[in-house]
């Protein structure tokens, strides 16, 4: 094959072993999320700290630009751990990672980007007010979880169609 | 393009795993040839000919499509 086109295909992915290592890191992030909004309904209170920020606007404050603030990192840990992990996942190459898997990553990538487009579109027109903030805060992770899905789901669709010994 | 995969491997009593694992590939890619969801690239065509030991025309057809 092309030169060009295997360094496209396989440039930007990681080795195997991240794989496992981003599920970890996902199931740490999705723990914490689920642990601040359902089970204490706030943030984790051992969380609060100070830290290094670019612009903070805090309510009835004037934005702070390149200052150390005082804040509770439970969202900012849970939003990192989520990319990070899911990015670990998402970019990890296959035990075998052959040019079908290729197309089937491509694949889902295009359509998790489609339909995250979609959605969007459905909810911008849609949701209003304040709910509209929780729209962009979780579209900030749908792709990702959309792509993961996808791919997994089209791994698992070409292990078992006419499957026979 | 249709492929004879399936009846070469019988041929050869070797099953889709091990095919995949000769020719380094997943079997899911095997299995998505066999079933005409995926058309391989030549490279792939060339390897799994030269495993069975034929041309290429031979396991490979062109359809009316094509």
């Amino acid at each position: 094959m092309n030169k060009i086109l295997i360094i496209m295909e396989k440039r930007f992915l990681l080795p195997n072993r991240f794989k496992s290592v981003g599920w970890l890191i996902l199931l740490i992030s999705l723990s914490l999320w689920i642990y601040s909004v359902f089970i204490i309904k706030g943030e984790i209170p051992f969380l609060k700290t100070s830290t290094f920020s670019i612009i903070s606007s805090e309510f009835l404050k004037e934005t702070e630009y390149f200052a150390v603030i005082q804040t509770n990192l439970t969202y900012t840990l849970t939003g990192i751990l989520f990319i990070i992990g899911g990015l670990f996942v998402a970019f990890s190459r296959e035990k075998v990672e052959d040019e079908f898997i290729s197309k089937l990553r491509l694949v889902s990538f295009q359509w998790s980007f489609l339909i995250n487009h979609i959605l969007l579109l459905f909810l911008f027109i849609f949701v209003y007010g304040m709910d509209f903030m929780n729209v962009l805060i979780y579209n900030m992770f749908t792709t990702l979880i959309l792509f993961i899905i996808h791919f997994h789901y089209l791994m698992y669709k070409y292990k078992n169609i006419g499957y026979e010994k | 393009m249709k492929n004879n995969i399936k009846v070469q491997r019988a041929i050869k009593n070797i099953t889709q795993e091990d095919l995949a694992k000769i020719i380094s590939v997943t079997r899911q890619t095997i299995n998505a040839m066999e079933n005409n969801k995926y058309v391989p690239s030549t490279v792939l065509a060339l390897k799994i000919a030269k495993y069975f030991g034929k041309n290429v025309e031979e396991i490979f057809e062109l359809e009316d499509k094509d």
